[in-house]
C-alpha cells in the first residue's frame, strides 16, 4: 500500500494515551491559575465598590428567573406590604392600618452586598402562606383556614390586611380610557348630601373614608364570611349547604342588602309615595330630617335601631339630626337591589299586637353575631 | 355677568340634588337557559367566550361550576354554568358613576363600555352573581355583553354556539320560563327554575337566567 504522506514511509511513533490525559490536566491547571474563578468567600469589598460591582453585575444579568403569574402577584403585593407592626390596640383598625412603607428591594433580586445577602429577609407574609423555600405560595394562601369557617368568623382586620393591604390603597383611575375624568363624574346616589369626597373604591368607601369611620364599624368578615373563593365543589363533597355562594365571595343578601335595599314606603302608613317624592311634606328648616318626625321617642316607631356591632348607633343618631340624607342614604338612597332588607322588628312601646303581613316571620332581635355586649 | 353665572351654577347644583334611579324596562328580555344535568363541564363555552373577547388569563365572563357531593352510594355531580345574567333590574347599573353600564331597551342586554370605566369596582361588589370581571392590567371592569354584535347580526352568542352538548341556549326569558321557547337545552318533560342551590336570591335583581336543575340542586318545590 502506498501513501502520499511525506512521512508515511517513516515508522509511526505511538503516543501513550496516558500522555493525553496528563497534558489535558496540565493545560486545565494553567488556565485555572491564570483565570481564577470568583468565589463567595472572597474578601468583602468596600460598600461603594460592592455596590458598583452589584450594579455592573445586574446590568449584565439576563432576565430574572421566571415566576408564575400568581407568585408574581404575591411578590408585587409583598413589595407594597410592610411588616405587620405589633398590634397596640385590639379595636378595629381601619384607621390604624400600617402606613405604606418604602418599597423594599424586590425579593427576586440579589442583595447588593454580601453582608446584606446574609441578613434574614423581612417577613412580608404570615408564615402560613409561605412555601418551604420561603416564597409566597398562592395555593397555600388560597386554602388557608382563615378564608373559611369557622376561623374567618373570628378573623381580625389585621390578619386580613397582612396580605390584602392593597384594598385600602387608592386605586380609582384619574380618567377612564376614553378620557372621562373621575372628578367630573357623579352618580345619582352621589347627589345626596352625605356623599362627599372624590370617587373611590368600594373597599375604601366602606372602611376608611370619613363617613365610614364616623358611622360604621365594618370589619372585613362582615362581608367576607367564608364563602367559596372557587367555583367548584366543596372539599370534601357535602350534601348540605356549605355556605358557599356560586361564583361570589360575598352573599349580598345578608350583607350589602342591609344598606343597599329599597325604601319600603308601601309598608308605611301615612306615606303617599317614595321618600324622594314625599319627603318635602315631612321636612322643614327646623326639622331637616323628615324621618325623625315619626321615628322618635314620642312618635314611637322603631326606636331601637342601629344597635349592632357593625354600626355606630350614637353617631348615626347624631348625624341624623344634622343631615336630612343620613337616614335615606342607607334606606333607599343608594339602593342597588330591588327588595328591602328584612330588618329585625324590635318591639317598641305601644307596638300593635297584630303583626302586619309584610313583617311576619321577621326576627324580633338583631343577629346574635352582631349583638353588642350588654352593660 | 358673574352673578348670572353664579345663579346658573346654583340652579344646576340644585337640579343635581337627590336624583333618583328608574330601572329600564326592556321591550324583550333575553336570557340564558342551562341544563345543569346534561352539561358535561367541558368548558368549551368558557373558552369560546375568552377567545371571542380576547380575555387574558384571569377574567372569565362565563364560568362552569362543578358541584359534587353525597356519600357512597348516593353521590351526585352536576354543573352550574353562569355568566352575566342580564338582570331585569341589575345591581351593577345603578352603582356606576360614569354611565359606563347600560341596559338596552330593545332586548334587555346589560352592556358595559369599558372605555368609560374608572375602575371603582362598585359594580363588581354589587353584582350577586360575580359577573363583572376586573382586569388589573387596564384597571377597568369588563363583563359579558351577550355577544351583542352577534345578537344584532341575528346569531347566538359564542358560548351558545360553542356548546357541543347543546345544554346552553339563549332566548326570550319569559318564553324560556313558560316552556314556549323551542330549545334543545330543555328536554321533554323537564322544567326550568330561577334558582339553584347556593345561588344568590333571584329576588335581588331578577336575573334573566333559567336552569334545568339537578335534583340535588333544587331550591324550589
Amino acid at each position: 500500500m502506498t501513501s502520499n504522506h511525506p512521512k508515511s514511509d517513516q515508522p509511526a511513533k505511538a503516543i501513550h494515551p496516558v500522555a493525553y490525559f496528563l497534558g489535558f490536566f496540565l493545560v486545565f491547571g494553567l488556565v485555572q491559575l491564570a483565570f481564577p474563578a470568583k468565589k463567595a468567600d472572597q474578601p468583602v469589598k468596600a460598600p461603594a465598590q460592592a455596590a458598583a460591582t452589584a450594579e455592573s453585575a445586574q446590568a449584565a444579568r439576563p432576565a430574572p428567573t421566571p415566576v408564575s403569574p400568581t407568585a408574581q402577584l404575591l411578590l408585587e403585593a409583598a413589595r407594597a406590604v410592610p411588616p405587620t407592626p405589633p398590634k397596640p390596640d385590639p379595636q378595629p383598625l381601619v384607621a390604624k392600618a400600617p402606613a405604606p412603607a418604602p418599597v423594599p428591594a424586590p425579593a427576586a433580586q440579589p442583595a447588593p452586598a454580601p453582608e446584606a445577602a446574609k441578613a434574614p429577609p423581612a417577613p412580608a407574609f404570615p408564615k402560613a402562606v409561605l412555601s418551604a423555600s420561603g416564597e409566597p405560595d398562592y395555593g397555600k394562601a388560597l386554602w388557608n383556614p382563615l378564608h373559611f369557617k369557622p376561623a374567618i368568623d373570628t378573623a381580625t382586620n389585621d390578619q386580613c390586611l397582612a396580605c390584602h393591604q392593597e384594598v385600602l390603597e387608592p386605586s380609582v383611575r384619574a380618567a377612564s380610557p376614553a378620557g372621562v375624568k373621575s372628578a367630573d363624574t357623579l352618580a345619582w346616589y352621589q347627589t345626596l348630601d352625605t356623599y362627599i369626597g372624590a370617587q373611590d373604591s368600594f373597599h375604601r368607601r366602606h372602611l376608611s373614608t370619613p363617613m365610614a369611620e364616623r358611622l360604621m364599624n365594618l370589619q372585613c368578615n362582615f362581608c367576607h364570611q367564608g364563602s367559596n373563593p372557587r367555583e367548584e365543589a366543596p372539599v370534601p363533597p357535602t350534601a348540605t349547604n356549605a355556605g358557599y355562594t356560586l361564583r361570589k365571595q360575598v352573599n349580598p343578601e345578608t350583607t350589602c342588602l342591609a344598606c343597599h335595599g329599597q325604601f319600603p314606603w308601601q309598608n308605611m302608613e301615612g306615606l303617599p309615595g317614595p321618600w324622594h317624592e314625599a319627603r318635602e311634606s315631612f321636612e322643614s328648616a327646623d326639622a331637616p330630617n323628615g324621618c325623625l318626625s315619626c321615628h322618635n321617642p314620642e312618635g314611637g316607631f322603631r326606636t331601637e335601631r342601629h344597635k349592632v356591632s357593625y354600626l355606630k348607633a350614637e353617631a348615626i343618631e347624631q348625624a341624623a339630626t344634622e343631615n336630612a340624607d343620613t337616614c335615606y342614604g342607607c334606606h333607599g338612597g343608594r339602593a342597588w337591589y330591588r327588595i328591602s332588607f328584612p330588618y329585625p322588628r324590635h318591639p317598641w312601646p305601644g307596638m300593635p299586637e297584630d303583626t302586619p303581613d309584610w313583617a311576619k316571620g321577621r326576627p324580633t332581635s338583631s343577629d346574635p353575631r352582631y349583638a353588642l355586649p350588654k352593660n | 355677568m358673574e352673578e348670572e353665572k353664579k345663579a346658573r351654577v346654583q340652579v344646576a347644583v340644585a337640579a343635581r340634588k337627590r336624583e333618583g334611579y328608574t330601572p329600564v324596562v326592556p321591550d324583550t328580555q333575553l336570557g340564558f337557559v342551562h341544563n345543569n344535568v346534561d352539561c358535561i363541564g367541558c368548558r368549551a363555552c368558557e373558552i369560546a367566550c375568552k377567545d371571542k373577547n380576547g380575555l387574558p388569563p384571569g377574567p372569565r365572563f362565563r364560568r362552569v361550576m362543578y358541584v359534587e357531593g353525597g356519600r357512597y352510594p348516593e353521590v351526585f355531580a352536576y354543573k352550574v354554568n353562569m355568566s352575566c345574567n342580564h338582570c331585569a333590574e341589575p345591581a351593577c347599573l345603578p352603582t356606576c358613576p360614569t354611565g359606563a353600564i347600560f341596559k338596552r331597551t330593545k332586548d334587555g342586554i346589560v352592556d358595559i363600555d369599558s372605555s368609560l370605566c374608572i375602575g371603582c369596582r362598585r359594580c363588581e361588589a354589587a353584582c350577586p352573581f360575580g359577573a363583572p370581571q376586573f382586569d388589573p392590567i387596564s384597571n377597568t371592569v369588563m363583563k359579558c355583553n351577550l355577544c351583542v354584535d352577534e345578537i344584532d347580526a341575528g346569531r347566538k352568542p359564542y358560548c351558545v354556539m360553542g356548546c357541543m352538548m347543546r345544554v346552553l341556549d339563549v332566548g326570550p326569558i319569559d318564553k324560556i320560563r313558560d316552556g314556549s321557547y323551542a330549545t334543545k337545552a330543555v328536554g321533554p318533560g323537564e322544567r326550568v327554575v330561577r334558582q339553584v342551590r347556593n345561588m344568590a336570591d333571584p329576588e335581588l335583581t331578577n336575573p334573566s337566567v333559567a336552569f334545568v336543575a339537578h335534583p340535588k340542586g333544587r331550591v324550589e318545590g
